[in-house]
């Protein structure tokens, strides 16, 4: 109670009206939820939200470092005409798909696997390793796979089947659909702890009256299991859709969204208009057009749950 | 008993599918920079790692980089998950108005693409005297990850029985006391995973730490290990390997350390 004592300072006039102690009521609440929430709200305002919104200014310029003229929507106009910008958000939407359905699905088969084997929390280890390795490392290592020597084809030789012998990376769709195999490799982890996360929320007495009931294998995991798992799903799935629309890093290390633009997603494309041509204001405009398209995406899958208790 | 078979089965496959490219990254930091051919090896070329290692930590710095790292993201993950735990239990247990709108103004944060606000960022840095400072760093390391924590916390949070917060209530408890005393320790394991993500995340992050940091004793490790591979690093692979591995390491103990914490006693079949 001693906090609340402390806070009570603020309204001095309280208990003079007969309305007051009302307001004053209302002011202690609103002090209460404002120190609870003002530290996040602030510090993403500050940091992040106003240099986007400096970024989406700039995008109503023709700007290349140098000078910069008020131009209005015009570049969304040449954007929208642009066929590169159209291969870019296809490539953008088959990282959303892959992601979904790779690291979310294999990290749910491979947590509730894992909980049911003796030895399952070396797998789990195993599993997520690949998670904690720095950038570089992971980069190398897919370089070292993929490269036209490299290790998935020196073995597909050895073993007799140097015909499936491919250039990994060099032919578009083939090097967005490897590349999204091996950020599956490194993102499941995550997505795994998560849903570990998940399932020690579910009280023991459940999974008892449901396997009372008769319910085993698959059908206590499908009717009981993934209901129950159902907040833990919406981050991993809430997570997978910004990530896979954000998708840079991988990318940049592995091809440079290349050959020519060919696995370029619409990070990259911003991200080589601006630093690379120096469009500023062009680059500008993809990454309006991006943080619009993430937040409808997000917003689409979320709009529910937020609202929900 | 088949099932039992089948389960261990796929257990050992995925573990084999995901052990191979770990182990070549493991093997090939062991190659002597000297004998490296540009193709991956699949067996040690030599025991010794070490000299490997020592290149890596003279020419770039990576051993200053690893503390400044550490500083960040132990510092920096902590402080997110704290505020944003208190954020989390606003709009999931206190009576907000419109929690939707506190929801999607956090959540935010996770929707910008990250090279958007890079140049602003750079140039407000550049003016208030935060660029090339550790405060710096430290600062939007916390605004980073605290918006993927609250999401975390807040859809634990809402498993979190409603009686349990009116019981505190009836109780006498303000809202301070009810978020320490109650909410906190339920939430425990979502707070740990989350911190530990988050530590991971700060620890892996090169972008800012390219852009805002200068000075060796401000730069983190990811940025010092891009040195080495970068254009005026003449180190080969290997070594970027060995530096890669052992920058790798405080990471994977903390999840080996904190997957004890994950899975606790819940056992789903037999």
């Amino acid at each position: 109670m001693a906090l609340v004592t402390t806070t009570e300072k603020l309204p001095v006039a309280t208990r003079s009206g007969a309305d007051q102690p009302r307001r004053g009521f209302r002011w202690r609440r609103a002090l209460w939820v404002g120190g609870f929430l003002l530290p996040a709200v602030a510090l993403i305002v500050v940091l992040l939200v106003v240099p986007f919104l400096v970024t989406a200014y700039r995008s109503l310029f023709d700007d290349n470092g140098v000078s910069s003229r008020f131009i209005g929507l015009a570049n969304y106009v040449a954007l929208f005409t642009d066929p590169d910008f159209g291969r870019s958000l296809l490539n953008t939407v088959f990282w959303v798909i892959g992601t979904l359905v790779l690291p979310v699905l294999l990290g749910l088969l491979i947590a509730v696997l894992t909980n049911s084997v003796r030895w399952g929390s070396v797998a789990r280890t195993v599993v997520v390793i690949p998670y904690a390795l720095s950038g570089s490392a992971t980069a190398l290592l897919w370089t070292f796979l993929l490269q036209s020597d490299g290790a998935i084809n020196q073995t597909l030789a050895s073993i007799g089947l140097g015909g499936l012998q491919q250039e990994w990376l060099l032919h578009w769709p083939l090097n967005t659909v490897v590349m999204i195999l091996a950020t599956t490799w490194q993102a499941t982890g995550a997505s795994m702890i998560l849903f570990l996360v998940g399932l020690q929320t579910i009280p023991p007495e459940t999974l008892e009256a449901a396997k009372l009931d008769g319910a085993t294998g698959f059908r206590l995991f499908w009717s009981i299991i993934v209901p129950q798992l159902r907040p833990m799903t919406i981050v991993v799935v809430g997570m997978s859709i910004v990530n896979s629309l954000k998708t840079f890093d991988i990318v940049w290390l592995l091809t440079r969204g290349g050959p020519g633009t060919a696995s370029e997603t619409l990070a990259l494309t911003m991200y080589r208009e601006t630093f690379t041509l120096s469009r500023y204001g062009y680059g500008a405009a993809v990454s309006v057009v991006l943080t619009i398209v993430v937040l409808a995406a997000s917003w689409l899958y979320l709009r529910r749950q937020a609202t929900q208790r | 008993m088949a099932s039992r078979i089948v389960r261990n089965v796929l257990v050992v496959l995925v573990s084999v599918v995901w052990l191979v490219p770990t182990w070549l990254v493991v093997v090939n930091a062991f190659t002597p920079s000297a004998q490296y051919t540009g193709s991956p090896r699949w067996w040690f070329a030599s025991a010794d790692i070490a000299t490997n290692i020592r290149t890596a930590f003279s020419t770039a710095g990576v051993g200053q980089g690893m503390l400044n790292t550490l500083i960040y993201a132990a510092l920096g993950a902590a402080i997110a998950v704290l505020i944003s735990a208190l954020a989390g239990f606003a709009v999931t247990v206190m009576p907000v108005k419109r929690p939707a709108i506190w929801f999607w103004g956090i959540y935010i944060g996770t929707v910008l693409p990250l090279q958007t606000f890079l140049s602003p960022l750079f140039t407000g840095y550049a003016k208030t005297g935060l660029y090339d400072t550790q405060y710096g760093m430290l600062l939007i390391y916390v605004a980073m990850t605290i918006p993927f924590a609250f999401f975390v916390n807040r859809n634990f949070l809402m498993t979190v029985p409603r009686e349990l917060a009116e019981a505190a209530q009836l109780d006498g408890a303000n809202w301070l006391r009810m978020f320490v005393r109650v909410h906190l320790p339920l939430a425990r394991s979502a707070l740990l995973a989350t911190f530990v993500f988050q530590f991971t995340w700060i620890w892996n992050d090169l972008l800012f730490g390219i852009t805002l940091s200068l000075s060796p004793n401000v730069r983190p490790v990811m940025a010092t290990l891009a040195d080495l591979s970068g254009s005026y690093g003449t180190a080969g692979p290997p070594v970027i390997l060995a530096g890669a591995l052992v920058a790798s390491i405080p990471t994977v103990l903390l999840f080996f350390v904190f997957q004890r914490f994950f899975v606790n006693s819940l056992r789903l079949t037999s």
